[in-house]
């Protein structure tokens, strides 16, 4: 079958910055907004872009991601000529294909692209809170007849450090690009995503397999605009958040509850994010619950009081418990009159009774500690 | 594996009236996110059946949207699955449940089904359990037939037994006298019975107020747990709402609020469906808010169900109370409860003439809108015996000349004012000065021009009507008379029709006469009521029933096409009794009586009866009533043929009175001949007092082909009387059938219009009534509970009316 384009989402890395929340699972498996798993931005942008063959590269704690996935109902990516495709590292005459950076995972598996017969290929990252469409970066792509397009977004200026920062001359075609800068000219900052000719990818990746590590960002970027191809920008305008730490996870789920309108999930008029059914019963707010600039998922039982959280599925929040400023992951219990403020509570931690939690700083709250009731 | 197969019964349309006029009852919204199906569907999963067919009746778009290809159920399978085996014969009208005949169009299924046993099942119960739990139970107690009842002993309609048996009464459907399982397991012989009882909660969900209280049930926690169980989960359609979200203002208590919903406001005891919102400064409580609604700022809601998409206008105020819930329609638009203004255009209202029962409902109407805030106004011609009794109460208010045919005619409006309703009379010497309300060679024309006198006068009128409210066919022309008038082109018209047999059928030249020359109209006849049913804003009949019959031509004829173009804004809503005949004040009967003392009176009244007829007297006699027409709908023809077969029983009696038909008179008198001192026909209809009928029968027999909506049996319940039907019309929305298990139902119903069936009933009520007294008290107390009040009625129309 002929596509031609075809999505490659890059999974790959560990996340360390996240800490306990990804001890277990994939950074993109990681949930957000009381009901959400991170991928669930990308995979709901692709379908909403009609494109449908999608290869996800993964490496590390690949189950939870792979079981949530599955063929990708949920996203109505289970077409039968397109679909989700996991590419995991394997073992070729007795080595084992470790990937080693972002760009050699997609070496690693460039017969996916060759198979479907792909013009571009569109590279993305699985762990961004945004909603795109795809179908306008590749319209631009092709009117400009671009080798590589590069979506981009302009960033505050005092958090352009922590990007990739593009120059970008009047014809909106990139002249220069430096890596997390220290001083940065410019804060137009790369998301991350991608639009490739397949043989312009194929020539920048030769010789991957040999390299030490090889990197989109590090390396295959640099080497288009540094070797004078016709790299072009597209501008996005609207919410994305690249949520690599705790705080910008934090953030994030604040500026879901703050914003009425956040991403149009609650419109019906918008593109919708989907994300898979639990088959949870709605929650349920009892006498004494009392729920204030929050958002809550299914299942959840609430007889405490919340006050801007958002509280993920089946959890339950017991009689006089207070949670402020929090976010509650999945399957979590807040013991009666227990008081949290200021946390990521870990999936199914089962805070206890009278526990009072009131860190200055948003920390995750994982195991809970042995001795006293009070952590402030 | 399992060795179980389900039959889903979808063919129950319940009592829902609003709700699923464009759903089934399975496909209705439950639990703020569920359909009813789903627990059905989810149970199969939880058992691991994988083979289930599902028997819809009409409409069943709705339900195969939610359940597409079934793979949420894990019922999207290579061998087996889930089956959609819709109605082959849609001229079959809606029953209790699935009747054999309707598997038998599907026969192959049955035949073709590998599992040795199968369970037939309502979709409408709310219930988490185990399948294989009943068939182990059929299994030990080594029964043929189970039936399954609720904690409370309530039928749930479900039935298990072996394939093979159920085989045999579907291929012999046409032969045996069951229709049904329900009735197989009631009547038929010489099969081991079993039943089992299912403790955990369990709801049969078939009218709004059932509904209503099992979603109210799921806010009780430990209840909730017991249907949505974390190893048995409901599965439901995958949607993609977003988490429910809360504002800063928002106040909720005790409610269920399923993903999507948007708070702002409070919130007490209620269901909140998905993707609904609640904005700031709305209070809802005891309410079922299904998906998608909106409750605008400030606005109430208070026991009511509202259904998918529902508007709630700012500061308006949705009010229903326990006993009579307030239902919206799907995506209407509530607004704030202004005043508003209803004329109804008739030829007969009582107190002021009457012939027959239409003149009842045009008057209670008028009088109870009154009571409930509308403006109520009506219009009627000053026919001559009007004008002899009411000349000194009438106004002179208006005087106009009125074209028609060509000439201009002189009509003068009179008022009469009763307290709260207006009425209106248009007097005109050549068309109502007449004796008669009907009968005369040129009714088109004097309705034609009533009609357009009626609108002309509009001019006058104080207050402007929102809405005219015409009856049957002779206002069938206003609605397009009132879409040509420059000057009323807005206001909203709903049409009744009382009985679709009479059309009125008239030269289409009237259209001319009336000033529409203009409209070419093919053909050289005009059928006021069909030219009614097309221009009219909404439309209705007298009963739920009989709305439903209406779409089929066996009912409507030759305007079957155009009901059911029209229907979607086509409602039934029952009459009330407007018979103000109570046997505790009644003062021709010979003992007086109200349910306690119902017994000893009614024995004297019988012995009254007898005697004053010159029967047998006697106690253990079986007396059947009859009051009415005697004309082919009241069903003679079927009593004929069943007569000498219920006579057989030399404990039956059979008292008429009526007058009609010549042919069916004298067969009636013939009959009275054959059986001496157990028969007596009243063959006038000042005969005798049809108190003493109501007062002094045991059983009210009214076996009609068909009947709008009746009112004789209405009488015969509030007398106790136990009332033996067909069920038809109004009749099967009055009439619920005997169940002896959980002693509801105040009467006797067949289906088929058929001798057969009507000596079986008539058979089964003699058992109760012979052997099984306190059956047959439960049976007269619960008729006499029956309450059929206008004010009711009056609701329901003027729900409509803010609709429009």
């Amino acid at each position: 079958m002929n596509h031609p384009i075809v999505a490659m989402i890059l999974v790959g890395g560990k996340g360390t910055r996240l800490k306990e929340l990804t001890k277990e699972i994939a950074k993109p498996a990681v949930s957000f907004g009381a009901k959400y798993r991170l991928i669930d931005f990308t995979l709901s942008s692709l379908t909403n872009s009609q494109l449908d063959v999608v290869g996800i590269v993964t490496q590390y704690e690949p189950y939870e991601l792979m079981r949530y996935i599955g063929r990708g109902a949920s996203w109505d990516l289970d077409t039968i000529d397109g679909g989700i495709t996991f590419l995991t590292p394997y073992a070729k005459n007795g080595d084992v294909l470790w990937q080693k950076g972002t760009a050699h995972a997609v070496a690693q598996y460039f017969n996916f692209v060759k198979e479907h017969q792909a013009r571009q290929v569109l590279i993305l990252s699985g762990d961004q809170i945004y909603k795109m469409d795809y179908q306008n970066l590749v319209r631009e792509h092709l009117l400009n007849n671009r080798q590589l397009t590069i979506a981009a977004t302009e960033v505050p200026w005092n958090e352009a450090h922590r990007f990739g920062i593009l120059d970008v001359d009047a014809s909106s075609r990139v002249v220069g690009f430096e890596e997390k800068p220290k001083q940065p000219k410019h804060n137009l900052a790369s998301m991350g995503i991608y639009l490739f000719n397949t043989e312009v990818l194929e020539s920048l990746l030769q010789g991957a397999n040999t390299a030490e590590s090889i990197d989109f960002g590090q390396n295959v970027i640099p080497s288009a605009i540094y070797g004078g191809m016709n790299v072009g920008v597209y501008r996005f305008k609207g919410y994305w958040r690249d949520v690599g730490t705790i705080e910008s996870l934090y953030e994030a789920n604040m500026d879901m509850i703050d914003d009425q309108d956040f991403l149009g999930l609650n419109s019906s008029k918008n593109l919708p994010v989907y994300s898979k059914s639990l088959n949870l019963p709605p929650h349920i707010v009892l006498e004494d619950g009392e729920i204030k600039a929050s958002i809550i998922a299914d299942g959840c039982v609430i007889d405490g009081r919340v006050f801007h959280s958002t509280v993920g599925y089946s959890c339950i929040i017991k009689k006089n418990a207070s949670v402020s400023r929090c976010v509650i992951l999945p399957g979590c219990v807040i013991g009666e009159g227990a008081i949290i403020e200021n946390a990521i509570v870990n999936h199914n931690v089962k805070v206890p009774d009278h526990f009072v939690f009131r860190p200055k700083q948003v920390t995750i709250l994982d195991t809970i500690p042995q001795g006293g009731l009070v952590y402030e | 594996m399992n060795n179980l197969f389900l039959v889903i019964d979808a063919t129950n349309k319940g009592s829902f009236s609003k709700l699923t006029r464009h759903r089934m009852p399975g496909a209705l919204p439950f639990g703020a996110k569920y359909r009813l199906i789903d627990f059905a569907l989810s149970n199969c999963k939880n058992s691991l059946v994988t083979n289930v067919a599902i028997f819809p009746y009409g409409n069943y778009r709705s339900l195969s949207d939610h359940i597409g290809s079934g793979d949420r159920w894990d019922l999207n399978r290579r061998k087996d699955g889930i089956f959609i085996l819709p109605p082959k014969n849609l001229n079959l009208t809606y029953e209790d449940s699935i009747s054999f005949q309707r598997m038998y169009e599907h026969l192959e299924y049955f035949v073709r089904s590998s599992q040795e046993y199968v369970l037939v099942s309502p979709a409408n119960i709310v219930w988490n359990v185990d399948y294989n739990v009943i068939l182990h139970h059929h299994l030990v107690q080594g029964a043929d037939i189970t039936e399954v009842l609720n904690a409370s002993n309530e039928r749930l309609r479900t039935f298990l037994l072996s394939k093979k048996t159920l085989l045999e009464y579907i291929e012999h459907f046409d032969s045996i006298k069951f229709r049904n399982l329900t009735e197989v397991f009631d009547y038929a012989l010489g099969l081991r019975k079993t039943r089992y009882v299912f403790e955990e909660p369990s709801f049969i969900i078939d009218t709004p107020e059932a509904l209503f209280r099992a979603n109210m049930n799921l806010l009780d926690v430990q209840l909730k747990g017991q249907i949505f169980k974390q190893n048995r989960p409901i599965f439901s359609k995958e949607t993609m709402s977003s988490p429910s979200r809360y504002g800063s203002k928002s106040f909720v208590k005790h409610s269920l609020v399923a993903s999507g919903a948007v708070v702002n406001g409070s919130v007490f005891s209620s269901i909140i469906g998905r993707k609904a919102t609640i904005h700031e400064g709305a209070h809802v409580h005891h309410s079922v808010v299904m998906n998608q609604c909106i409750i605008e700022k400030g606005a109430t809601v208070e026991y009511a169900i509202l259904d998918k998409e529902t508007v709630v206008k700012a500061g308006a105020v949705v009010k229903g109370t326990l006993e009579h819930i307030f239902v919206s329609e799907k995506k209407q638009l509530v607004q704030t409860a202004e005043e508003i203004t209803v004329l109804q255009l008739a030829v007969e209202c009582v107190p002021f003439i009457k012939t027959g029962g239409l003149a009842d409902v045009v008057g209670a109407l008028s009088k109870e809108l009154s009571k409930q805030g509308i403006q109520s106004i009506v219009m009627l011609p000053l026919f001559t015996k009007i004008k002899e009794k009411y000349q000194l109460f009438l106004e002179l208010i208006a005087e106009q000349a009125i074209l028609y045919d060509g000439v201009l005619r002189r009509a003068s409006l009179y008022s009469y004012n009763d307290k709260q309703t207006m009425f209106y009379f248009i007097e005109n010497f050549d068309f109502f000065e007449r004796n008669n309300i009907y009968g005369y060679e040129d009714d088109g024309d004097r309705f034609a021009f009533f009609t357009k006198a009626s609108l002309a006068f509009l001019d006058v009128l104080s207050k402007k009507p929102d809405i005219i409210h015409v009856h049957d066919w002779h206002l069938g022309l206003t609605p397009l008379l009132l879409k040509y008038s420059p000057n009323y082109s807005h206001i909203k018209t709903l049409l009744t029709i009382h009985n679709i047999e009479y059309q009125g059928i008239h030269s289409s030249d009237i259209l001319r006469k009336v000033g529409l020359e203009s409209l070419v109209y093919h053909g050289h006849q005009i059928n006021y009521l069909e030219t009614g049913l097309q221009h009219a804003t909404r439309i209705s009949t007298v009963s739920p029933t009989y709305r439903d019959e209406l779409k089929y031509e066996y009912y409507s004829k030759n305007l079957v096409d155009l009901i059911n173009r029209r229907d979607r804004d086509f409602y039934g809503i029952l009459n009330g009794l407007t018979d103000q005949s109570n046997p505790k004040t009644d003062l021709s009967i010979q003992q007086r009586y109200e349910k306690s003392n119902v017994k000893s009176a009614k024995h004297k009244n019988k012995k009254f009866l007898q005697e004053t007829m010159h029967l047998i007297v006697a106690d253990d006699m079986f007396v059947i009533g009859m009051v009415g027409r005697i004309v082919e709908q009241k069903g003679f023809d079927i009593i004929f043929g069943a007569f000498d077969q219920m006579m057989q029983n030399d404990k039956i009696q059979f008292v008429l009175l009526g007058t009609g038909d010549a042919y069916y008179e004298q067969r009636l008198r013939q009959l009275e001949e054959r059986y001496p001192g157990r028969v007596k026909m009243n063959l006038s209809f000042d005969a005798t007092d049809p108190s003493f009928i109501y007062s002094g029968a045991d059983v009210f027999l009214m076996p009609s082909r068909y009947e709008p909506c009746g009112t004789s049996q209405m009488i015969a319940l509030k007398y106790g009387t136990i009332p033996i039907v067909r069920q038809t019309g109004g009749l099967n929305d009055t009439v619920e059938q005997y169940n002896p298990v959980t002693k509801k139902g105040n009467g006797f119903k067949f289906y088929n219009y058929d001798s057969r069936d009507l000596v079986f009933q008539i058979q089964n009520a003699y058992q109760y009534f012979a052997f099984q007294p306190e059956d047959w008290t439960r049976l007269v107390r619960n008729a006499m509970d029956a309450s059929f009040s206008f004010e009711t009625t009056a609701t329901h129309y003027a729900e409509l009316y803010r609709m429009m």
